[in-house]
């Protein structure tokens, strides 16, 4: 047999096994979300007047989508969202960077700095918006109790809508950072150290250390973490709702929150479906940047 | 011969069982954390005993109505009959009959409806019935009163106020002498939460005006702005908490019964936790009763409460209704009043001794409840709610004037009421 | 002598500011759950208990079935967490490792997924349960969980399968291996480290997760424990010493999981064998 016929052998067995590989994943996906995300798009191109709910869907076609388009509150609560997104995203990366090299350390009782780092991550998500709304509070606020002490006067935190989302802010970064320690320390201690011993040997800083050796090492893990830090941060609704409820007035309003009072709390599944399609689009947008980059390392690491 | 005889007392013996079984109904009722679940988990043990083929699950949902909403929308969209009752909130019933999640209960009740529905008070016979059709049977009231500290309206000489106005007085002049830097004049919500639509119809309501009128919007009105600027006036004199955009209902309860608040607009439940609380530090000092009014006005206060309906999916209404009309029954609401405090639906039982005897304020209270108005009835409730919540919250916490928040207000309720 | 005190000055400072701010509302919380509600709100506030008590702790295991709570969530995450590192090792393995064609798109598709808020999708997909009768049933959290780990997990592995030379496997295979048994054999072990940080990212989501459970599971028995802490809420209330108990009582378990497996996801697996 011809080396040519053995690896087309190799290649079809390949994609049959490669297929197999996937067929679980695909069953799962198909059971659960399949039906859920077409009724979405489905219903998204209805309506349901609420005035009159049993005269059943109407077909409207893109009309929600331009209703969307004329709709304030869709406007800004996208603008808050986007606020989020490019605060909170690099604002965890960094905080997750110190803390990954920080819990990097060689410490002769490790748990209890493991610990520290991941316990944010542990933390129930419903809870930790309100036990940071908590921190925040007027009067019985940790953060307004420190500020006095310091001689400073207390902050109507939440009821401000600047402050009320630098707080939101700083609660997200604390909770996500997290996330981000936990992916980074996993490629932390992936590099060898060897490498390291090496930049020493020919005279490296600490700091160009970090950034010839630990940055372009980390990439890969940073750019997961980074995926799924903006799709999450998209997706931002726990925290502000629990702080906030959306005030003051819809200031603090995200664009998950609007689909959420849309959907469950003004019944109005064919706005909500709509709203939640754009959201998908959001996403499709800010995260194909990452997606070029896969591509473009893939295609790199296949020529090894 | 015996093991024929075994066989068919068996026979007989599994055909017995079958049968009960199947005459056995297992009701499914829904209610949410807060609504004493407990409390119907002995109401709902007693119904048994009358009547054995039933039986009752309590299913406890969470413990806000946004929380409960969550739920039963989702469950409820989806046609399902797993709840064959649902305890709702009382602003729910034109939402639930648009929607067709309530059974209408008229066929049901037949020539019985035209003899229940006078016994009730007239705000919850009025709030359940949507479009001449009956969605659900009241079970307990509820209604916002004023709470005040008598031991400082003597200690200062100030009569009870009974307009807006004297109340700020008031409290300024209690403010003033009591120098205590912790001390609020009068708190109330203003979170955006639903409590703080009341914030804003209340004063409303005083003037005599509502936000429709013939089922037209009525914001044009110079009624329309005195809410806005009573709070500001509020504001002014200094008698409002800094932070009462961020306040929620329970935190008022909580400064009041620490002894930080001079006069509180809050719910029913509010005089059991501030008179029997073990660490209350107001007991035996709080005074209850109705909410002011501007002058030339007259009183008027928000109607709360819950009610029963049966789910349109439900498989067994017929039983269903039997249920609902035994826990919406005088019997029922004496037992409430008593294991926990819920106010009556039926004047009547406000004046039974044992209730009284359990409950001494229900004296003060029924004619605060029976001035209840309700909060618009439409099936767009939340949009009408979060409408005007969202902007007296924005009021309040400064971001908005009055003419902002009263036209964002106007123009979100345009739609709704077109 | 000097240097050495240094770098054991940086490691205890670093220690303490990563403790820090991890466990700083953990000791809230904590200290929230030995006081009485009243003393709260006192002005300025307290930090340390006046008065401990033990109350607030005998109040949550009796009020609400928290362990069965604990219970539920914790099979749900762990059966889920299974379920979502087994099929996302595959699918990572055969979309990094196999020539397979539309492997940008397929990966495209599972980060599409993602991207559908829930609140969105939760009616159909309680329509979805209910047909398959799998309603008040673990196995009605346990598939959405695993699905919803999937895209994460699966990128997670799949940058770390990268990170691992092809010619281990062959070595494997010409030693008599399948590709399969390659993976297993070889492969996965090697990227512990990811496998882990995978498991962990599933389980937490799973502990986390609130939408879901409060609408597939509406008997009490069969509650996680997100939802079943809300339910000592109140409509007005939020007693927040009990609540606070509740969560001590919740973050344990969940700490000894983290602590018995972090030193595996930061464990010196691959320190040798690979880049060595």
């Amino acid at each position: 047999m011809t080396d040519a016929a053995i690896s087309t052998r190799k290649d079809m067995s390949e994609r049959k096994l490669g297929m197999l590989l996937l067929l679980p994943a695909a069953v799962l996906l198909s059971l659960i979300v399949l039906y859920p995300i077409a009724t979405l798009l489905f219903t998204s191109l209805h309506s349901v007047s609420n005035a009159n709910p049993q005269a059943g869907e109407q077909w409207v076609g893109l009309a929600n989508y331009a209703r969307a388009f004329d709709d304030d509150r869709f406007w800004h609560s996208l603008w808050q969202t986007v606020l989020y997104i490019v605060i909170t995203v690099p604002g965890a990366l960094l905080m997750g960077l110190g803390l990954a090299l920080l819990a990097n350390k060689p410490f002769t009782i490790k748990w209890p700095v493991r610990l520290g780092l991941l316990l944010p991550w542990a933390l129930p998500l419903v809870f930790c918006g309100l036990i940071f709304r908590w921190f925040f509070e007027y009067e019985t606020g940790i953060v307004n109790d420190l500020l006095v002490r310091l001689g400073a006067e207390p902050l109507r935190w939440l009821s401000s809508p600047t402050l009320a989302t630098i707080a939101i802010c700083i609660t997200i970064i604390w909770k996500s950072s997290s996330f981000m320690a936990l992916m980074l320390l996993a490629g932390l201690q992936s590099i060898p150290k060897s490498l390291y011993e090496a930049a020493e040997v020919d005279g490296a800083s600490k700091w160009q250390q970090f950034v010839e050796i630990t940055l372009p090492m980390l990439r890969p893990a940073i750019f997961v973490a980074l995926i799924f830090r903006t799709i999450t941060a998209i997706q931002t609704f726990d925290i502000p709702y629990a702080m906030t409820g959306g005030g003051p007035g819809d200031a603090t309003e995200t664009l998950a929150m609007y689909i959420h009072k849309t959907t469950l709390d003004f019944l109005d599944f064919g706005y909500g479906s709509t709203l939640a399609t754009l959201m998908f689009l959001l996403s499709l947008v800010a995260t194909s940047g990452y997606l070029k980059y896969t591509r473009r390392s893939a295609s790199r690491s296949g020529e090894d | 011969m015996k093991l024929w005889k075994t066989l068919l007392t068996a026979a007989l013996g599994v055909a017995f069982a079958a049968n009960v079984a199947a005459q056995q109904t297992t009701l499914r009722i829904f209610t949410g954390g807060q609504q004493r679940p407990d409390v119907m988990r002995k109401i709902a043990d007693e119904y048994t005993k009358r009547n054995p083929n039933v039986k009752v699950e309590v299913e406890v949902g969470g413990a806000t109505s946004d929380a409960q909403q969550q739920y039963l929308s989702t469950v409820l969209s989806a046609k399902d009959s797993v709840l064959d009752l649902v305890l709702i909130d009382v602003i729910r019933p034109a939402q639930w009959a648009a929607q067709g999640w309530a059974e209408p209960l008229d066929s049901y009740l037949g020539a019985d409806k035209g003899k229940i529905l006078p016994t009730y008070l007239k705000a919850y016979a009025e709030a359940n019935q949507v479009n001449g059709k009956l969605m659900a049977l009241p079970y307990f009231a509820d209604a916002q009163f004023l709470y005040y500290r008598k031991d400082l309206l003597e200690k200062y000489k100030r009569p009870v106020p009974k307009n807006w106005d004297d109340m700020i007085e008031t409290a300024r002049i209690i403010m003033d002498g009591e120098k205590a830097p912790q001390l609020q004049g009068f708190s109330t919500a203003g979170a955006p939460i639903e409590g703080t639509v009341c914030t804003y119809l209340v004063p409303l309501w005083g003037t005599g005006s509502d936000i429709t009128k013939d089922g037209k919007l009525n914001l044009d009105t110079p009624e329309a702005r005195q809410p806005f600027q009573l709070y500001g006036r509020m504001k002014q004199a200094g008698v409002l908490p800094k932070n009462v955009a961020e306040i929620p209902t329970d935190r008022i309860r909580v400064d009041f019964q620490a002894g930080n608040v001079v006069f509180a607009q809050s719910w029913g439940y509010f005089w059991n936790r501030v008179e029997n609380d073990t660490d209350s530090k107001v007991k035996g000092k709080v005074g209850v009763t109705i909410l002011p009014h501007d002058k030339g006005g007259k009183s008027a206060t928000c109607i709360g409460g819950w009610q029963v309906a049966v789910s349109a999916y439900s498989k067994n209404k017929q039983e269903a209704v039997k249920f609902a009309r035994y826990l919406s029954s005088p019997e029922v609401s004496k037992m409430q009043a008593i294991m926990a405090s819920h106010l009556p639906v039926f004047p009547s039982v406000y004046k039974d001794p044992e209730v009284v005897k359990a409950n001494p304020w229900f004296a003060d209270a029924l004619p605060v409840v029976e001035t209840a108005k309700s909060r618009p009835v439409s099936a767009q409730y939340p949009q009408v709610s979060d409408a005007v919540r969202s902007n007296m919250n924005a009021y309040l916490a400064g971001t908005k004037t009055t003419d902002t928040a009263l036209n964002d207000m106007k123009n979100r309720l345009a739609p709704l009421y077109r | 002598m000097g240097f050495n005190f240094n770098r054991k000055a940086v490691v205890w400072f670093a220690a303490i500011i990563v403790a820090v701010n991890g466990f700083f509302p953990a000791v809230w919380i904590f200290l929230t759950a030995l006081k009485t509600e009243t003393e709260l709100i006192k002005s300025p506030i307290t930090y340390l208990p006046q008065a401990p008590t033990l109350a607030n702790f005998e109040t949550a295991f009796t009020a609400q079935p928290i362990l069965r709570f604990m219970w539920n969530s914790f099979v749900v995450a762990s059966l889920s967490t299974v379920l979502c590192v087994l099929v996302s090792a595959l699918a990572a393995y055969a979309l990094t490792r196999l020539r397979m064609p539309y492997r940008n798109l397929i990966m495209s598709v599972l980060l599409a997924v993602a991207m559908f808020p829930l609140i969105s999708l939760m009616v159909p997909l309680f329509k979805v349960m209910r047909e398959l009768g799998l309603l008040n049933t673990y196995l009605a959290l346990i598939l959405p969980y695993a699905v919803l780990s999937l895209p994460v997990c699966t990128l997670v592995m799949a940058s770390f399968f990268q990170d691992i030379p092809p010619d281990l496997e062959a070595a494997a295979m010409i030693d008599g291996c399948t590709r399969v048994q390659a993976l297993f054999k070889v492969v996965i072990p090697l990227s512990a480290p990811g496998v882990f940080t995978a498991a962990i990212l599933a389980f937490v989501n799973a502990w986390d997760e609130f939408l879901l459970a409060l609408t597939m599971m509406s008997r009490v028995s069969m509650r996680t424990l997100s939802v079943g802490i809300t339910l000592y809420q109140g409509e007005f209330a939020f007693p927040w010493p009990l609540i606070s108990a509740a969560l001590i009582i919740a973050i344990v378990p969940i700490c000894i999981i983290i602590a018995i497996f972090q030193e595996r996801v930061v464990g010196g697996l691959t320190s040798g064998g690979v880049k060595g």
